[in-house]
């Protein structure tokens, strides 16, 4: 036990002076390397998450709520919404219920023509589920009373002589404007804006939201509707929460915001993980091809001075050991600066996020992402120096020492 | 006391084999200081690194202190090298990243020893070898004199049963080669180490209490040139 004591002391000796009288320069570039090695090992996994992240959040705050109840198959809407409606509430963990009906509609305003969503909601219950209330830009959220008003997103309102880029727009429309809308039963109403909201949602930020009461009257429905969003306290439990709504007697389909959205975050991010992985391989071949460089020149440089250290009695594994100790340093200061430099890059991309279509996002580090990444960084150095010590190592004493 | 017996060494070098050793048989006793002279490529420095461990012979056998060195393991030689023999190189072979007194502590470092212990007695050895205050230079601080008394003390520092010195002055000027003899006689009459030199120069005869010369692998005289 004491033996291998003192040839960790020697190792860690040895390791330590070439490590404080060798080629600084070299060491800080290694140094460097590692640790945009690691900045890039996390930081693409964490623009993914932040890009899951951010979909799920505009989804469940903005769009679906973190449940969509739908009609049963073969129906249009939802019946007896209200008993629904107290029926889901009751449900522990259910915190908001929001009945939605849908209509494709078309917009006319001063001549110009658009046509997408236009929902018809109970606006104090949609602000149990919803943040649209709270992203108003300009003018107010719709009332219970209202009947002659619409709210309607940034995207849909738009800007005067300008296009959306192929989505639906009236290019200019600003709160006490009136908007003509024709439903698909060929009624036609006139609303006045009351609001223009914003939510960098896409599918959202092109709609435009009606009372229900409103919506009910001109499609004549009767305490139906197309859907009701369901929030729950806790959002990433949403399958439990979905069984417990079929456990409770909901007869109606029971989707969570994932299913809703087609398993299109599902597919993005599977496709994600594919780039993901392959950053990743390349990152650590990078990281080997550079530590087992930095190490085999380092003992070929040191060649002769191997053979004198085991010429003088000092094993093998000593010698092996001091320059994994060296790696380790090497990884670990790389590492620790890797994690500074990805410190600094995430709070400036939360200061400043990169902008998707489904709103802004956040890189998401994840802790467990970075002590994997630091792990894999660690295994792969340690791996890349050891071998080319241990074949310097073998060398013949005589013939390390003759260069 | 090393005992070697009929020791071989054959280089192949491509189809042509070099006999550097053709037979060697020596006996060394305990406080011998050996010379072991020749001219070039009579084997010397091979009949060296052989009894230092830091070669095998072809054929033959080596046993130092009854321990039949030949038969023991790469693990054990390197042990046998660090507790057992000191060896000094004809270019000194610091180590350039440590100073004086890390390169002679290095060894006592690897066998566990207190690290008071053993700073203390490497500087102290620095001190017998004269370079007292020199010891946080490095190698590229010293003089080549100096280097090789580092290397000298660096092989005295575990007490070994056999100081084994390979043309130790070739690359020293004749004053700085007499001060290293000097030191090697000194160890040798109050210490009564143990000591194997190579040397060619004839001048160094006069330290020796034996010369051995070697001509084309084989002993051709066994000379004894002062008493004990």
């Amino acid at each position: 036990m004491s033996a291998v004591f003192s040839g960790i002391k020697a190792s860690t000796f040895l390791a330590w002076k070439s490590i404080q009288r060798g080629n600084r320069g070299t060491l800080a570039l290694t140094i460097m390397i590692i640790a945009l090695i690691l900045v890039n090992l996390v930081f693409l996994p964490s623009i993914i998450s932040g890009v899951v992240v951010t979909f799920d959040t505009q989804s469940i705050d903005f769009d679906l709520g973190n449940l969509v109840v739908e009609p049963r198959e073969g129906s249009q809407y939802i019946e007896d919404v209200a008993v629904l409606q107290r029926k889901i509430e009751r449900i522990p963990g259910i915190v908001g219920t929001s009945p939605r009906i849908a209509a494709g509609v078309t917009y006319s305003y001063r001549g110009r023509i658009a046509a997408s969503t236009l929902y018809g909601i109970t606006p104090e219950d949609e602000r149990s589920v919803t943040k649209i209330a709270d992203r108003m830009i300009a003018g107010e959220f719709l009332s219970n009373g209202d009947t002659d008003a619409i709210v309607m997103g940034t995207t849909l309102a738009g800007r005067e002589g300008e296009e959306a880029g192929g989505l639906p727009s009236l290019q200019g429309v600003v709160v006490g404007d009136s908007v003509e809308v024709a439903y698909p039963n060929g009624e036609r109403r006139t609303y006045r804006v009351k609001g223009i909201y914003e939510t960098q949602s896409f599918s959202v930020d092109t709609a435009a939201f009606v009372t229900g009461r409103e919506m009910s009257g001109v499609l004549g429905l009767d305490d139906q509707a197309s859907m009701i969003l369901v929030k729950t306290g806790v959002s990433g439990r949403e399958d439990a929460y979905k069984r417990e709504l079929l456990s409770y007697g909901v007869q109606e389909e029971v989707r969570t915001f994932r299913e809703k959205s087609g398993g299109f975050v599902d597919q993005a991010v599977q496709s994600f993980n594919i780039i993901n992985t392959i950053s990743t391989l390349v990152s650590l071949i990078i990281a080997i091809v550079v530590v087992f460089i930095v190490i085999f020149i380092n003992t070929v440089n040191r060649r002769r001075q191997i053979g004198i250290l085991k010429a003088i009695g000092i094993g093998q594994q000593i010698i092996i050991n001091s320059y994994i100790l060296q790696v380790l340093f090497i990884t670990t200061v790389g590492a620790i600066a890797g994690i500074g430099l990805t410190a600094g890059v995430t709070t400036y991309l939360t200061a400043y996020p990169l902008v998707f279509p489904g709103g802004p996002v956040y890189p998401d580090v994840e802790v467990s992402a970075v002590l994997q990444s630091v792990a894999s960084l660690f295994a792969v150095s340690v791996a890349a120096g050891y071998i080319p010590a241990w074949q310097i190592v073998r060398e013949d004493i005589l013939s390390a020492i003759r260069g | 006391m090393i005992v070697a017996e009929n020791l071989t060494r054959v280089y192949t070098m491509g189809r042509v084999e070099v006999h550097a050793l053709a037979g060697v048989s020596l006996e060394v006793a305990k406080g011998e200081f050996v010379g072991i002279m020749g001219a070039s490529g009579s084997g010397k420095s091979t009949l060296l690194h052989i009894l230092g461990l830091l070669d095998r012979p072809t054929s033959g056998s080596v046993t130092i202190d009854g321990v039949d060195v030949l038969a023991l393991s790469d693990h054990q030689r390197t042990l046998f090298r660090l507790n057992r023999l000191g060896y000094v190189f004809q270019d000194y072979a610091l180590i350039g990243e440590l100073t004086a007194l890390e390169n002679v502590y290095l060894t006592s470092l690897v066998r566990g020893a207190p690290k008071d212990e053993y700073i203390e007695r490497s500087a102290d050895i620095l001190r017998q070898v004269g370079l007292g205050g020199r010891t946080d230079h490095r190698q590229s601080e010293l003089s080549g004199g100096e280097q090789q008394r580092v290397a000298i003390a660096r092989a005295l520092m575990n007490n070994p049963s056999i100081l084994l010195a390979d043309e130790p002055c070739a690359n020293l000027d004749s004053q700085t080669s007499k001060s290293i003899l000097d030191l090697f006689a000194r160890l040798n009459e109050e210490l009564d180490q143990t000591i194997l030199m190579v040397s060619h120069e004839e001048w160094h005869k006069e330290y020796f209490c034996r010369v051995v010369t070697l001509r084309d692998g084989v002993i051709g005289d066994m000379v004894e040139c002062r008493k004990m």
